[in-house]
């Protein structure tokens, strides 16, 4: 069973230990390097009455799973203190933040802007999409659309360019986008053999 | 033959040598991962939690659970009885989360075997019943079962 959620729906979530049924601590943010378009982890708080920061961290390796209602790992001792993990895990910069990106087409027409991380929650979580917003998109869907991300998406702190084809993998619902992430990485697959 | 906690919670515990009343069935002591009782905890006597082991009860009936000697209950001694016998861990009552971070429901009661304090199942609130194999861990958060 593999479920697509957006980042800022696991903020706030319990992190529950499989082999205790603790919760020993709770989603503070997503930390997502925009650069590699890859989920690093997350920052966390503590649990109940004396609410704060922890410095600990937690790996986006050392899930088992996000689900609706909690974030599972295995035991306590995936959470990791700051000072053992990568420096961009450790101190998250907010300015590399991929929110708010403008998003372009390779044809030189602007989409929107990047509102979400779409994350793949089956096993090690990933980051499989991008949902965005823009006055664009509204003839197509509303307010919700999805692109699958490749890695040959070019993305800085300005814009994310869009390759020609991505497009036709486009949704407007996240049930749908399961599907078509799926089409997006045959295709990919087929294109670099 | 398998009995419920729900129902046994209550029922009268009885000294066998003195054939006195020591208290109730108040909540249930289980180890971890949640396999067996291991202790029932005895409420009426005392403002502390009493503990009674396991191996002390002669015989789990469906009107009174008898224990061999009144100075077979004891006060808590490890953590997890401690807080077990204080309800911050339950199994009844329990919320229900798989390993794939689904809610799935509480725990509304709890199959166990009187003869050996085995647990055998778990109904969860919408009826369903989990199997004690599939059970990983009980937690003051959350009973964690297979997905």
């Amino acid at each position: 069973m593999s479920t697509l959620l957006r980042a800022s729906e696991v903020s706030g979530l319990p992190v529950v230990s499989i082999a205790d049924g603790e919760d020993v601590a709770e989603i503070r943010d997503v930390v997502f390097d925009g650069g590699s378009h890859e989920l690093l982890g997350f920052t966390l708080n503590k649990r109940g009455f004396f609410r704060g920061k922890m410095k600990d961290r937690l790996d986006a390796s050392g899930i088992t799973a996000i689900g609706p209602a909690a974030v599972m790992i295995a035991d306590d001792d995936e959470l990791v203190e700051r000072g053992a993990v990568a420096a961009p895990l450790a101190k998250p910069d907010s300015g590399r933040s991929v929110i708010g990106v403008t998003v372009m087409t390779e044809a030189g027409v602007e989409l929107g802007e990047i509102a979400d991380v779409v994350l793949l929650s089956a096993g090690v979580p990933r980051a499989v999409g991008y949902q965005l917003t823009g006055p664009k998109l509204e003839g197509r869907s509303g307010d919700e659309v999805f692109i699958p991300i490749s890695a040959q998406m070019a993305i800085s702190g300005e814009a994310l360019v869009l390759p020609a084809n991505a497009q036709e993998f486009v949704r407007n619902d996240l049930a749908g986008f399961g599907a078509a992430v799926a089409d997006f990485d045959m295709q990919q697959k087929g294109t670099q053999q | 033959m398998t009995d419920l906690m729900t129902k046994a919670l209550g029922r009268n515990v009885l000294a066998a040598d003195t054939a006195t009343s020591v208290g109730k069935v108040k909540a249930f002591v289980v180890d971890q991962p949640p396999r067996t009782i291991t202790a029932i905890h005895v409420a009426g006597r005392k403002r502390s939690p009493e503990l009674v082991d396991w191996s002390a009860v002669t015989g789990f009936g469906p009107d009174a659970v008898m224990v061999d000697t009144e100075t077979s209950l004891r006060e808590a001694e490890a953590d997890r009885e401690e807080q077990m016998a204080r309800h911050r861990v339950e199994l009844l009552g329990s919320k229900i989360l798989d390993t794939l971070g689904y809610e799935r429901g509480e725990v509304a009661d709890v199959g166990f075997d009187p003869e050996t304090g085995a647990i055998d199942h778990v109904i969860t609130g919408d009826g369903q019943t989990v199997p004690v194999a599939a059970i990983r861990a009980l937690g003051s958060y959350a009973l964690v079962i297979e997905a």
